[in-house]
């Protein structure tokens, strides 16, 4: 199997209608395609703008930095609690919809000890099923059962971001602005695939320094990430 | 459908009202504001007159300013008509709804209505064309594009500056009977600014379950957060021209005395702002002209006079050599600060006398010295105030001077007091009851008018 991507599109930024991958030139070879590409006859096309990724051995995708949110299966997102239903909470989690989240999808959960959330309240989950025209299912546990970091999250501050910062964060490795911040400030943080940020500090000061240094360094590269954050490091000492 | 409704209800979390408000206790805001720190505003025009774009922080407003002639009201014949319609799009904020205006889009339109109708802040009866029969009416379209919070001041700055900048077509009446009323394109007659007496500035205070805190301009997660909200518009005298309180918060009297004080301070920097960012447009504008008109091609007009007197001498012909270094002399002599030389400059050196055929082309650029209609007299005269006796005396050129560049007024006022001595009075000088004053005497004008 060929581990070389067969296009030199390859992290370029690529549009609608481009055309990415000529499949009459790679017929001994499987590819699978992710979001934002499609296949006309032996042609593989662009459906949405964005960066055209490649994984080894022979995965493709397009990557964009939007506002919405369109929930995949395995991604760890920060939901709201809108309401509650007797087996399902309605959680929105910027998706076209709102999500579901079985009663019984925590460790240990039985009809016995079903969680009590308000209304309002802020939950890290896991997307366990997206499927188009339905809603997605979310999950407080990881695939063994465990609670695994997820749950209600308590205290802080939630902002939002576009999808492409939130997945900048989770990079690895640690994405430059998080590493100079947490040299000096300890603090929490929680990143959910859809443009959700949370952070939790002993002091106020301290979250709205990390949240505002996270939302100015989405348009950043990594040097000036650092740079923008150790300036910000000296001004308050 | 109703799980959408449900989407629109969470605004936010427990998590983030719980730290906004234990964050105020500590002075500090999300956005690493002080509690009464106003956030960034930034003012630009569009192409054509009359339209605005605000920025507050996230918050984006445009604004539109349109002219129709239409017939007054029948209690008030001889007044125009000012009226302010809103759209709020579901792009801005998810919770608005499209085609229907929301109850904030609704308080949003009344609250600069109010302000600016209330203290009469700009002069409708100067917009009378034919008493009883014809009047300007002014639309004021308001669009909000992205909600950050605080729409009332983005949109009540947006207003603002597209009233200032707003230009309507100049008409005259013709006729045997000196009834028929002729409107002129721009390319005749230059279109006239409206006369604004006094910028009425919104600035709203956040109020929270806790009496202590205050804040001001609330963000969008503040507004989702707070118990009370108070608009009060002043103008930069610290005139209050109106106040609206929303939220079912208490506050006390100190409180709001004190808050009036704070939007008195925050009144006069938006104004200062606002017109900065006026004076610019109208000089870019101004220069524009300047390019259109001109009958040679090449003329780049950027810069200071000199730069702009060389690039003439390459291009333009000896006649208007002459004239630019003449002005430039003059300019010298007198010697003003022109880093840029605004064309509003130019103008007010033009009506010295020194050039009157400065500009190679048609010579659209000045409607006064043709003819002076009775309209256009009355309305300089109520920009006027208390110099209504001196009127007479002035020239045209002055009087236009007096309406177009408002802000150099003081300094040309010592220049042209040859020609009237009284016209410099400054816009800032004015108050309220300047605004209401010249309507008295006006309607006594107006009565010697019909008379005749």
């Amino acid at each position: 199997m060929e581990t070389k991507p067969s296009t030199n599109f390859v992290d370029k930024l690529v549009c609608p209608g481009d055309v990415v991958l000529d499949l009459s030139t790679m017929t001994n070879q499987t590819i699978k395609l992710g979001g934002g590409l499609r296949q006309d006859c032996d042609t593989i096309s662009v459906t949405k703008a964005g960066r055209l990724r490649f994984s080894k051995p022979n995965k493709y995708w397009v990557e964009s930095s939007q506002k919405r949110y369109v929930p995949h299966a395995e991604d760890s997102v920060i939901g709201i609690v809108v309401d509650q239903r007797s087996d399902n909470f309605l959680v929105d989690i910027k998706g076209p919809t709102l999500a579901f989240l079985p009663v019984l999808a925590f460790e240990g959960g039985t009809r016995r000890n079903i969680p009590k959330f308000e209304v309002g309240t802020s939950i890290y989950v896991r997307v366990v099923t997206a499927n188009p025209e339905m809603n997605p299912e979310l999950s407080c546990t990881d695939a063994s059962g465990k609670a695994a970091e997820f749950g209600a999250l308590k205290e802080g501050y939630m902002f939002e971001c576009s999808t492409g910062l939130s997945r900048m964060l989770l990079s690895s490795p640690t994405c430059p602005v998080l590493e100079a911040l947490g040299k000096k400030l300890s603090f929490e943080i929680a990143v959910g695939l859809n443009g959700r940020v949370w952070v939790n500090s002993a002091s106020p000061s301290t979250t709205i320094i990390v949240a505002n240094a996270i939302m100015n360094s989405e348009a950043l590269s990594g040097v000036q990430q650092k740079i923008m954050a150790d300036k910000l490091l000296q001004k308050i000492q | 459908m109703e799980y959408q409704r449900l989407q629109q209800l969470t605004k936010t979390t427990i998590n983030n009202n719980n730290f906004i408000q234990t964050a105020l206790l500590s002075d500090l805001r999300i956005d690493g504001r002080r509690p009464l720190d106003y956030r960034k505003l930034t003012i630009k025009f569009g192409r054509d007159d009359g339209s605005s774009e605000v920025k507050l922080g996230d918050t984006y407003v445009i604004s539109f300013v349109t002219a129709q002639l239409l017939q007054p009201y029948k209690d008030r014949p001889n007044e125009g008509s000012l009226s302010v319609f809103t759209e709020f799009s579901p792009m801005a904020d998810p919770s608005f709804e499209p085609g229907r205006a929301s109850e904030s889009a609704v308080e949003l339109g009344r609250i600069v209505d109010r302000g600016l109708r209330e203290s009469r802040a700009i002069d409708t009866e100067s917009l009378c064309v034919v008493s009883g029969k014809l009047v300007w009416a002014i639309r004021i379209d308001i669009h909000v594009i992205d909600n950050g919070g605080n729409l009332v001041d983005a949109a009540n700055v947006a207003a603002l500056a597209a009233l200032l900048t707003f230009r309507r077509p100049e008409c005259s009446l013709t006729g045997e009977d000196g009834q028929q009323v002729v409107v002129h394109p721009p390319e005749e007659r230059d279109p006239l600014p409206l006369i604004i007496h006094h910028l009425p500035i919104a600035v709203t205070f956040g109020f929270f379950s806790n009496e202590n805190l205050v804040v001001i301009d609330p963000t969008y997660h503040e507004e989702s957060v707070m118990t009370g909200r108070m608009t009060a518009t002043l103008n930069a005298n610290g005139d209050v021209c109106s106040i609206q309180k929303a939220g079912g918060e208490g506050v006390s009297q100190r409180v709001i005395m004190n808050c009036l004080k704070l939007a008195h301070v925050k009144a006069g920097d938006i104004t200062a702002k606002i017109r900065d960012t006026v004076e610019i447009h109208n000089t870019e504008r101004a220069l524009r002209k300047i390019k259109r008109h001109s009958s040679s091609v090449a003329v780049d007009v950027c810069g200071t006079t000199a730069r702009l007197g060389g690039k003439q001498n390459q291009s333009v012909g000896d006649n208007d050599v002459n004239h630019l270094d003449q002005l430039k002399l003059k300019d010298e002599v007198n010697d003003m600060e022109c880093e840029t030389m605004s064309s509003g400059q130019l103008q007010s050196s033009k009506s010295d006398g020194v050039s009157k055929n400065f500009i190679g082309g048609p010579s659209s650029w000045d409607p006064y010295s043709e003819c002076v209609d009775s309209d256009s007299l009355k309305a300089s005269l109520a920009s006027r105030g208390i110099a209504v006796k001196q009127s007479g005396l002035s020239t045209p050129h002055s009087k236009q001077n007096d309406s177009r560049s408002e802000i150099k007024r003081e300094e040309q006022a010592e220049e042209i007091k040859t020609n009237s001595p009284n016209v410099g009075q400054s816009n800032e000088g004015k108050t309220l009851k300047d605004a209401v004053k010249p309507k008295r005497k006006r309607k006594k004008r107006a009565s010697t008018n019909a008379r005749n």
